[in-house]
């Protein structure tokens, strides 16, 4: 009992020991910086700005957690310090997918000098209040690859692939493959998750549009954890339904994989049309074996978004309308420009500079 | 089942015999006891990230998020430590908080709850899937691992089902009126006169104070918690005693659940929304909390500052190698190493101990 109440005793006495090193506080003693209102913006600027001196801005791209699609930003974050003469540049996946985790990721790097934020949300539900903390505190904000659910964004700006349009496009492409008529099924990742609603709906609309020449299986989801799960889901699907289905359209990574490796090893007449670039699904673009894929702007949204950031951070520019939307771009590729898809993406990338120039207001 | 309750308790109770505890008392050198080793452990860790990077001490940026971390982990290991103590596990515990965020999620958005009403109907759901655990353990004897893991599945189906019918994001995005508030406020935003708190102290740690209060007052001043501990010992000698080993496994349950839902609300509070996924963070931590705090897998002894310092000395590491820039691929390998070591110097201080003990004797 001794040891017991002494360790009690300790435990409480350290515990106020760091509670009174934490400090006690004043009255309006905070400094709580508050939302930067910096109007020094005067002019309008037409073309591309020119950042004037990005030397005290400290770039953080942060995805969700690791994943192969925000390879290219590990890259392109260097690029952004490089070719705009940035403080510091950084590129941190530790956020495991879990958004708690993910603000844990962004507090510390904040609390090391980085003050501009390319973020990609975990949870589209939840990023607007991370957002907000952020501004809060002065600091420049950019949703990256992924936009706030709802309405709102409440960060300087969102650049990210339409999802829906995206979807849209893919659903496009794999009707076109089919011949217009006969059974589709879509594959997609975590059900519960604002962005693959908005998928389901893209899909669905397209289908509509056939007004009953294309019909759709119930929906796939929840197969993007990993690959394993994803081929599993695939093999079941060909198995139990592989003659009925004439098209497969993907919207998330792992299920295009899957399905390309798995219809072409089934010999099935399948037209699949997936989702990004991954050097598999363009070699299957080349061999025939997928009819097509959606490829999003992976560095456009990390270069542009830097420049953004760079000139918001130093507070060079502000935005005229905050929370913005822009899409990076989505484009189909087919066996027809595998080879030249890549320069439609870059023009794409100076397009959006452009873009987002007129959406600045700078001094 | 025709086996009176008290008999299937018994069977579902019947697992592992719990390993003999040390002898508590004057014997033990004070430097040799888990709870004093893992405080000064968190401290001593605490100083090193704070050398390493001064940024480690930031009121705002860092000691803030982290002490919303190790509050809201610490109810989760509580909540974990309740069923521990009879000797029971809790696998369901992340999906009973997404289950009780679903049903306050339900109140805010479609019957117009405020805050508090609708985490008391929260509380409510998660004592009572808790205790539907507890019923379904004592009256069938079967255990606890299988039932749990079986009403995880039950309510791994059954959540998203509800959210996709429901919402269009699946998520409640109703924000009943202060919820904003309680996610950034600190005890500076509670002043006796023109004397205020700690900005880096989160007011949504004060739950974890009242649920650390609250729980560590039934286990050493109630004939409840005596009870309980007893169960987790041994259930035939508590049957003996007198003792309804059938309503504690259920009572046991069904704190594990409450708990469990605080832990939730606490989650959507800090990130901004109630959602699906909710909870699908908890298991691992709310084994790790209690176990390196000394509570017993085989029940019998629980410790409520351990779980509390258990869960702060995991917090903090990662929130150190955080800031120490490790990377995705060496994080948990540091993350594990070190409490591989922290636990590897519990033991060496248990042994010297022990010698100690035995020389004198």
């Amino acid at each position: 009992m001794t040891v017991h109440s002494l360790y009690q005793k300790t435990a409480v006495g350290l515990a106020l020991v760091a509670l009174a090193a934490t400090g006690c506080s004043t009255k309006n003693s905070n400094d709580t910086a508050g939302t930067s209102g910096d109007d020094a913006s005067t002019g309008t600027s037409t073309g591309p700005v020119e950042l004037k001196d990005g030397s005290k801005v400290k770039l953080a791209l942060i995805p969700g957690g690791a994943h192969p699609y925000f390879q290219p930003w590990k890259t392109t974050a260097e690029l952004d310090k490089t070719d705009f003469k940035l403080g510091g540049a950084t590129f941190n996946e530790t956020g495991e997918w879990d958004q708690g985790k993910q603000n844990n990721v962004i507090n510390s790097l904040a609390a090391q000098g980085y003050n501009a934020f390319g973020i990609f949300g975990v949870s589209p539900t939840d990023i607007n209040s991370t957002f907000e903390d952020l501004k809060a505190k002065g600091f420049a904000v950019g949703s990256l690859a992924s936009c706030p659910a709802g309405d709102t964004n409440s960060a300087d700006f969102c650049l990210s692939t339409d999802v829906e349009a995206a979807a849209y496009k893919a659903t496009k492409a794999t009707i076109e493959a089919i011949g217009g008529t006969g059974t589709i099924v879509h594959l997609t990742g975590n059900n519960v998750d604002s962005n693959t609603q908005r998928r389901i709906a893209g899909v669905k609309k397209a289908i509509g549009e056939t007004g009953g020449k294309v019909t759709e299986l119930p929906v796939i989801t929840d197969i993007d954890k990993d690959l394993q799960t994803a081929q599993k889901a695939v093999a079941d699907l060909l198995a139990s339904k592989g003659k009925e289905i004439k098209g497969i359209v993907t919207t998330a990574y792992n299920p295009a994989v899957a399905a390309a490796d798995g219809v072409a090893s089934s010999k099935l007449p399948i037209k699949v049309v997936a989702i990004d670039d991954d050097a598999k699904i363009l070699s299957g673009i080349k061999s025939g074996g997928v009819a097509a894929t959606v490829t999003q702007n992976p560095v456009g949204q990390a270069y542009v978004g830097g420049w953004l950031l760079a000139l918001l951070g130093s507070k060079q520019c502000t935005m005229k309308t905050p929370g913005v939307i822009v899409d990076s771009g989505s484009f189909v590729v087919t066996k027809a420009n595998v080879d030249s898809y890549d320069t439609e993406r870059k023009a794409k990338t100076t397009e959006l500079q452009k873009d987002f120039a007129a959406q600045l207001s700078c001094s | 089942m025709s086996a009176p309750v008290s008999e299937t308790a018994t069977a579902a109770l019947h697992e592992p015999d719990a390993p003999v505890e040390q002898p508590r008392g004057g014997r033990t050198p004070w430097w040799a006891n888990q709870r004093i080793g893992l405080l000064i452990l968190v401290v001593a860790l605490g100083a090193l990230f704070g050398i390493l990077r001064p940024a480690f001490f930031n009121q705002q940026l860092v000691v803030f998020p982290l002490l919303r971390d190790i509050a809201m982990f610490t109810v989760v290991g509580l909540a974990q430590m309740c069923v521990l103590s009879i000797g029971h596990m809790n696998l369901a515990v992340g999906r009973m908080a997404a289950f009780s965020m679903m049903i306050t999620g339900i109140s805010y958005d479609l019957w117009h709850f405020s805050l508090y009403a609708g985490l008391l109907v929260g509380l409510i759901a998660g004592t009572a899937i808790g205790a539907l655990a507890g019923w379904v353990i004592a009256r069938t004897g079967v255990n606890s691992f299988v039932v749990t893991l079986a009403l995880d599945f039950l309510l791994l189906g059954l959540i998203p089902l509800v959210y996709t019918g429901l919402t269009d994001n699946a998520a409640f995005v109703t924000k009943p009126e202060g919820m904003r508030e309680m996610r950034n406020y600190s005890l500076a935003d509670i002043c006796i006169g023109n004397v205020c708190g700690s900005p880096a102290v989160p007011q949504l740690a004060l739950f974890a104070v009242i649920a650390m209060v609250v729980v560590g007052w039934i286990y050493s001043r109630t004939k409840l918690g005596r009870e309980l501990l007893m169960t987790g010992t041994s259930v035939k000698a508590a049957e003996l005693s007198g003792i309804p080993t059938a309503r504690r496994v259920i009572t046991a349950h069904a704190m594990s659940g409450c708990l469990a839902a605080l832990a939730g609300f606490m989650l959507a509070v800090s990130t901004g929304s109630i959602k699906a996924t909710i909870g699908e963070e908890f298991m691992l931590p709310s084994f790790l909390g209690p176990i390196l705090g000394g509570t017993l897998l085989a029940g019998g002894f629980i410790s409520v500052w351990g779980t509390m310092l258990g869960t702060a000395l995991t917090s903090v590491i990662r929130k150190g190698l955080d800031l120490l820039g490790v990377g995705l691929e060496s994080l948990n390998i540091y993350l594990g190493l070190i409490l591989l070591v922290a636990l590897s110097t519990d033991r060496v201080r248990t042994v010297l101990s022990d010698r100690q003990g035995v020389r004198e004797r």
